[in-house]
């Protein structure tokens, strides 16, 4: 939970969800599935995925986008061509955000966010003297996991 | 001069269709078919966006979300509507399968051989990420797939087991379940099906579909659905599986509306129960599809 809260800290959200473990992963499940009752024998998946504990707390695509919603984290807004860059695993120049939620600090973590989804999200630093959105995760992680 | 593998095997299995009722030319395709995720996004918004990109889509008539795509100038798959889960690649005759099961919020669902998740998604979004749904497959490297489908889409009523789904033992029983059974697949979507299929494959795998179809109906409520499919044109694997469910258990068949054929009742030289026409088919040269079979039973 340690690595999870601090991931949530990080980009200003209030959410307090339960984290049911498997292995690494971790997950949130509904009343309704809570109250089913099931086996933990061989289960690999559960819920609603949240991220998994790696070196840092890797966000799953369901945690963005509950993020995405919240009025409080903090948010950049790329238009398409920096999207696409971005869920290629580049770093964002600060020229090419379009919009910001919260206060743009240098240190600071933000949701990246294309046409109001979550994509990614990244902290905000000083790259070879010009200031970048430097890409902790992107969706583009979905390609990347199956080669 | 020696006659190649890959065409003894298309001459074998093409005068079978045509024994069958199907003259074809062993060369019939599919177009690339899109189902829009339910659970993110509705279908004007997203073929609105797609449209905007260059993308030419028209809707598959007897799909409730399903498009073609006639054309694009890049990888659907590689789109960042895509790896947001707004839509899915998935075959249009594929998409009918969670479609005619039709599993709503109310259902307790299995999906026995669950792997990559594309119909999982599908039965997903019909119960709008409410009831409870199980996913099983015994094969570890293909769930890792089903898991990033499930995360993708958004996802959150299901719970992923690794496992054998003839042996399954969690005590709940279903008021549906999705048996898309391992099978010989079909060469409109193979290019080297002719070449490496031969009618011992069939056999074999008719004979695992016949376990997977019982172990099906005994976790099924009394008055719960099987739909049992496969891309399969093999009446092996369709047809004579499901008249040897009839004669051996307890259920009965519901008929299947919709493109394409009932199920075969003449067989070779076999005559089958009449109840077997119930079942489906999507035969490649009058669906323009792959090849598929559904049935939908009814444990009674």
């Amino acid at each position: 939970m340690r690595l999870l809260r601090r991931f949530l800290n990080q980009v200003g959200s209030k959410l307090e969800a339960e984290a049911f473990m498997i292995d690494s992963k971790r997950f949130t499940l509904s009343q309704e599935m809570e109250r089913h009752g099931f086996s933990r024998e061989n289960l690999v998946y559960a819920g609603t995925y949240l991220g998994r504990n790696r070196r840092r707390f890797e966000p799953g695509s369901p945690l963005l986008q509950m993020l995405a919603s919240e009025e409080k984290t903090r948010k950049v807004h790329l238009d398409r061509e920096a999207a696409w860059l971005f869920v290629c695993g580049r770093d964002i120049f600060e020229e090419n955000i379009r919009r910001v939620e919260g206060n743009l600090e240098l240190g600071g973590h933000y949701l990246v966010m294309f046409e109001g989804r979550c994509i990614g999200y990244g902290r905000f630093e000083t790259s070879a003297g010009i200031h970048v959105i430097r890409n902790l995760f992107d969706l583009g992680d979905f390609l990347r996991r199956e080669d | 001069m020696p006659v190649s593998r890959k065409e003894a095997g298309k001459k074998f299995f093409l005068s079978r269709y045509l024994s069958l009722g199907h003259r074809l030319t062993g060369d019939e395709s599919t177009r690339q078919a899109i189902r829009v995720n339910t659970l993110k996004t509705t279908d004007d918004e997203i073929t609105e966006t797609l449209t905007s990109l260059g993308v030419n889509l028209s809707k598959v008539p007897y799909l409730d979300h399903g498009y073609t795509v006639e054309a694009s100038g890049f990888s659907l798959g590689a789109s960042i509507e895509y790896l947001l889960g707004l839509f899915s690649l998935q075959e249009s005759a594929s998409q009918y399968a969670a479609q005619t099961l039709a599993p709503s919020a109310g259902d307790t669902v299995l999906d026995m051989c669950a792997a990559p998740g594309g119909k999982t998604t599908q039965i997903a979004a019909y119960m709008g990420n409410r009831g409870l749904m199980y996913a099983v497959d015994h094969d570890r490297d293909r769930l890792y797939a089903l898991e990033n489908n499930l995360e993708r889409c958004g996802v959150e009523n299901c719970l992923v087991y690794h496992g054998d789904a003839t042996r399954l033992e969690h005590g709940t029983m279903f008021s549906k379940v999705l048996l898309d059974a391992p099978c010989s697949g079909n060469y409109v979507t193979d290019q080297s099906w002719f070449r490496r299929r031969s009618i011992e494959d069939v056999n074999r795998n008719a004979e695992t579909q016949r376990e997977l179809l019982s172990a099906a109906v005994k976790i099924l409520e009394p008055g719960g659905v099987l739909l049992y499919a496969t891309c399969s044109l093999e009446p092996e694997e369709n047809e004579l599986n499901i008249e040897w469910l009839l004669s051996n258990h307890a259920v009965a068949l519901e008929s299947i509306e919709g493109p394409g054929e009932n199920g075969l009742t003449q067989v070779f030289d076999r005559r089958l129960d009449a109840e077997v026409s119930k079942c489906h088919r999507f035969w490649p040269d009058t669906t323009h599809t792959q090849g598929f079979f559904l049935a939908k039973v009814v444990r009674l």
